[in-house]
């Protein structure tokens, strides 16, 4: 008797998908487009174009399921598919990463004075935030972002090191006041 | 929180994946592009291979391969099987220099290779040609 499909790993589901399996691959999407569609818009697409470059990763996926051996997590490769998808549909807009506005956008917190992960992103300006979300959510290695966005090797390592440097503020919790509560009553 | 702490952590935020309410709508407008663009497929291919076949085959009737005459003479004739061979081979070298005539390739002198080289070296890339053709369909398909 056949496995269900979520018993099935990832690497039978692609083989079964590279034979023409759709449901198969429909499992496959199932399990992988939150992240591939989270990845997105952390690197800074809007919701529309994020859904909109996560469909033809994945219908890019489908087509090159056979390419898919299983070396690293499907995961991994398909936000790889994705993240170079986005690069390329940015940059047929004209607009590469050095012309960006350095904008930052103030980040809401939680009463704990903690946030999120895709709040604390917010905070960083769209370069490190590309680089940041490249590097740590595609798994793309420091010269295999400088050559996807055309930058210096080293711009790219301080765009991920400052990053790096304001998620770790923005995610640590402020600290508590002292004595606010035990001077009470 | 300590600077060596904190990339795993930061590692395990990232492959943390967010939650969509319209996760199914996703997965929906994904099916439909995939049975469209396969529907497409299917359709080019088809057209593809249809306007393949009718100019192969109007290339083979306007190729003059004239075997019938090399049959009659090998059989005709007391010349051994091998001979009647090599000259079915110099007669290949003909169609296919003709067809080489025809694309404008009248440069390549194809009479230079022996009789049974010529006609074993056609035949491999004939067979080699179906082969891939056969392959990169099943691929596609």
């Amino acid at each position: 008797m056949a496995k269900p499909l979520r018993d099935l790993h990832d690497v039978e589901l692609a083989a079964l998908s590279a034979a023409g399996g759709r449901r198969e691959f429909g499992e496959l999407v199932r399990r992988h487009s939150p992240a591939v569609r989270g990845l997105l818009r952390r690197m800074g697409a809007q919701a529309a174009l994020a859904d909109d470059v996560a469909q033809d990763a994945f219908l890019l996926a489908f087509e090159k399921c056979a390419e898919f051996r299983g070396e690293g997590t499907f995961g991994a490769w398909i936000k790889r598919i994705a993240a170079r998808l986005y690069l390329k549909r940015r940059s047929k807009d004209a607009r590469y990463v050095a012309e960006i506005e350095n904008d930052e956008v103030a980040p809401s917190v939680d009463s704990a004075g903690r946030m999120d992960l895709d709040e604390a992103m917010k905070g960083l300006t769209e370069p490190e935030r590309l680089c940041v979300s490249l590097c740590h959510g595609a798994g793309l290695s420091h010269p295999e972002i400088a050559a996807a966005i055309n930058l210096p090797l080293g711009t790219v390592k301080s765009h991920v090191k400052r990053g790096l440097d304001k998620l770790r503020a923005r995610l640590q919790p402020e600290p508590v006041a002292h004595g606010s509560a035990s001077h009470v009553g | 929180m300590s600077v060596d702490e904190f990339d795993p952590a930061i590692e395990r935020l990232f492959a943390r994946a967010p939650s969509f309410p319209d996760s199914a709508q996703f997965e929906a407008a994904l099916a439909a592009k995939l049975n469209t663009s396969s529907r497409f497929r299917t359709m080019a291919l088809s057209v593809a291979g249809l306007v393949g076949g009718v100019i192969a085959v109007r290339e083979v009737l306007n190729v003059d391969f004239n075997f019938a005459s090399s049959a009659v003479s090998a059989s005709a004739g007391s010349q051994a099987a091998p001979q009647g061979l090599s000259m079915a081979g110099v007669d290949a070298a003909q169609a296919a220099q003709s067809l080489l005539d025809r694309l404008g390739l009248t440069g390549l002198d194809m009479s230079a290779m022996g009789g049974m080289q010529m006609f074993w070296a056609t035949a491999g890339v004939l067979v080699a040609l179906l082969a891939a053709g056969v392959v990169k369909l099943s691929q596609e398909i």
